[in-house]
């Protein structure tokens, strides 16, 4: 449904206007990293890790098809990596990492935790060569003012292969809003439906993750529609008065119910009251989600859990864009005025 | 049955006729509330009152989607907040706060008193964007040559939200000018259905107070259809006048049956007779105006009146007025005001035809219970 969404977004920067909330034309470039990467042929799942030595690696281009660069013919497993500053002047800012077109299938690694995913690797292969890739890197994964390791797995099936094109680059979100709980981060995820997954006290011990926000056809759930739940538990450190809070959701695809410690606070779409009956979607996928929580629902400084429903009617699924986190309504308020400010200049 | 099958179709038309039941066509404005409010996304229950100082806040068209105002891609709660004064109030007629079409769902506060509200705000949210908001202002909330003050506390889903749509003004009824007792205010009611309701002994203190003329839904019975009745103890004024008197209820969603002192003095179903209901399926849109018995009203003590109202589905209630006594004159030029009443049921061939082949009953209404 929103398939191409980002590259749609950023080339239509100019139309859309940078008012939106989170939208992605708001990114600007913060730092380019188009240019050498330490680069091998093969596949060790140790060339994650930030650990890893890779200083006998031979330097590549990029972005550019492996095979002007002198690997002409091959066909298989790739490691690409770089070290990189990111300055804490972008704390409050949504970070992002654009590694362009990919051909075929890649995963990306700040740190040596997976950032995303796209693409199938064997034996499933499928490729994704036409998507544009960006993204979101979660601010607890970030090294602020000190290196920050990318690691690119790559897997390319025929002829060109590797980083080919694109604006690569470290990029930040506009207008962002500054957060008093992000929860942009991994999230455990499990398809399928069952009202019991909304309990504060429900083991998601098994549950895989993933990444929020992201769609889950870029996170090992390709193809898959219907039911899912996310889940996320939270310490809501504060020392303040007693202020309403609002739980900003970004967009989801389609539909949501989210609960926070075992109580729904908000909805968009409507889901069937019986299993089996039909669900109608529109554009709910639009929506961007703010639901305020109700007074003593957040337990101050001791863990808080949200459960999130999900309905996908078809294609792309899941919470796929931010913000998503709590802030003070007072925060909210002001940040609303602050857009409204500049709509009217 | 051909005539069968044709039926139900008329069925299905008029069906889709009575969403849209509450109009404000039929009201004079006294007071237009359109142009700038003052607007604030949130949530707070400080900013129902008179009191709160909103100078900070921002301004806002209304009526007007707040997408267009600045707040595009907004969805939640916002809260609108208007001063105004009044220097005319009539006296002896309803006033209402119209605020037209609110996305999705509204909780107005009329100087600090809630007077209404549509819709169900999250978590158990349900939308009530398509229905016109017409709230009866209660006389003792409403504040002549001084300032009144009137909060919105609106929640939309997504896609557009706020006042969107007019009219948007202070409103009353001129009919009222023809009533000689007002009955229009706090009446008593209860959702269900029970014989024993209609008469003057039965202790209604329990039930729960409702605002008439007023949709139900906008007070506390939002998903409600089915039986509701309504109890309203009253005295005449001394020297009230003599002669043959009426009782005009307005209208109401969909079916009555109207009892004074315990005994039954009609239903929609007269209407036709006289004036105004034109066919079935039309029963909400009709005013209702029933003649008094002779002897039937206490002139020295407490009268009774229990309306029992059956609503097939939307809204429901007593939602209209005028509401209360009429002389004999009056009754007639009211009639002659709404219906071009002259002597003919009927305005046109086809009205006559519907009501030839769709009867004078209530068939459209197979939950209705008519033997009661």
């Amino acid at each position: 449904m929103v398939r191409n969404i980002f590259l749609s977004l950023i080339i239509c920067l100019s139309t859309l206007g940078g008012k939106m909330f989170g939208r992605d034309g708001n990114l600007v470039l913060l730092q380019s990293l188009e240019g050498r990467w330490q680069f091998s042929i093969g596949m060790n799942e140790d060339w994650t890790s930030p650990k890893f030595n890779d200083t006998s690696w031979e330097l590549i281009r990029v972005p550019s098809p492996w095979e002007d660069e002198g690997y002409n013919g091959y066909n298989g497993y790739a490691f690409y990596r770089k070290k990189i500053t990111i300055s804490s002047k972008y704390k409050d800012r949504m970070l992002y990492l654009n590694m362009g077109y990919i051909d075929d299938v890649d995963e990306v690694y700040l740190n040596g935790k997976k950032i995303g995913s796209t693409g199938s690797f064997p034996p499933n292969y499928s490729t994704a060569y036409n998507a544009e890739r960006i993204y979101y890197i979660p601010v607890e994964f970030i090294n602020f003012d000190g290196p920050n390791q990318i690691a690119v797995k790559v897997y390319d099936s025929e002829q060109e292969g590797g980083i080919v094109s694109g604006d690569i680059g470290l990029y930040g979100g506009k207008n962002t809003v500054t957060l008093d709980v992000n929860l942009q981060s991994a999230w455990k995820f499990q398809p399928g439906d069952d009202l019991r997954r909304k309990e504060p006290d429900f083991d998601d011990e098994g549950w895989g993750e993933i990444f929020v926000p992201g769609k889950w056809e870029n996170q090992g759930y390709r193809d898959y529609d219907g039911y899912a739940w996310y889940r996320k538990s939270f310490v809501y450190k504060t020392t303040g008065e007693t202020e309403k809070m609002v739980l900003l959701m970004g967009k989801i695809n389609d539909l949501d119910q989210v609960y926070v410690n075992g109580t729904l606070v908000g909805s968009t779409g409507t889901f069937p009251k019986r299993p089996g009956e039909k669900v109608s979607t529109g554009d709910q996928y639009l929506a961007f989600r703010g639901y305020y929580i109700p007074d003593g629902l957040l337990k101050k400084n001791e863990k808080n859990i949200i459960a999130v429903r999900v309905f996908d009617s078809g294609r792309d699924g899941g919470i796929y864009e931010g913000p998503v986190g709590l802030l003070t309504q007072t925060k909210y308020i002001d940040y609303w005025r602050k857009i409204k400010k500049e709509d009217d200049e | 049955m051909k005539t069968k099958h044709f039926k139900l179709f008329i069925l299905f038309l008029f069906l889709f006729s009575t969403f849209s039941s509450v109009r404000a066509e039929d009201l004079r404005r006294i007071v237009s509330l359109s142009g700038s409010w003052r607007f604030s996304i949130g949530d707070d229950s400080k900013w129902a009152s008179p009191s709160f100082d909103d100078s900070g806040w921002d301004q806002i068209s209304v009526p007007g989607k707040w997408e267009e105002q600045g707040y595009n891609d907004y969805n939640g709660y916002a809260w609108y907040r208007k001063t105004f004064r009044i220097s005319d109030i009539p006296s002896n007629s309803p006033v209402f706060l119209v605020l037209g079409r609110i996305d999705d769902v509204d909780e107005v506060y009329f100087n600090g008193t809630e007077i209404g509200k549509s819709g169900k705000f999250p978590p158990d949210y349900k939308t009530a964007y398509d229905r016109t908001r017409k709230y009866l202002i209660p006389s003792d909330l409403i504040k002549e040559n001084a300032e009144n003050v009137i909060a919105v506390k609106v929640y939309d889903s997504y896609l557009e939200g706020g006042i969107i749509e007019g009219p948007t003004g202070i409103y009353t009824d001129e009919d009222n000018e023809l009533i000689a007792l007002n009955l229009s205010g706090k009446w008593k009611f209860q959702a269900g259905d029970n014989k024993g309701w209609r008469y003057s002994d039965y202790n209604d203190e329990g039930w729960s107070s409702i605002e008439v003329p007023s949709v139900w839904e906008n007070q506390g019975y939002e998903d409600y259809d089915g039986y509701g009745w309504y109890r309203l103890k009253f005295n005449l004024p001394q020297n009230f006048t003599t002669g043959e008197l009426y009782l005009s209820l307005g209208k109401i969603d969909d079916i009555d049956d109207v009892y004074l002192n315990g005994e039954h003095i009609g239903n929609v179903y007269d209407m036709r007779k006289d004036f105004g209901y034109r066919n079935s399926g039309g029963e909400y849109n009709t005013r209702r105006v029933y003649k008094i018995h002779e002897g039937l009203l206490n002139r020295n003590g407490s009268n009774l009146l229990a309306v029992r109202v059956y609503d097939e589905q939307g809204v429901g209630g007593i939602y209209e007025g005028p509401v209360g006594i009429m002389s004999a004159e009056n009754a007639r030029r009211y009639k002659n005001r709404h219906h071009n009443y002259n002597g003919n049921r009927y305005d046109s061939f086809w009205e006559y035809m519907f009501d030839k082949f769709f009867g004078n009953d209530n068939s459209n209404y197979d939950n209705y219970d008519n033997d009661f």
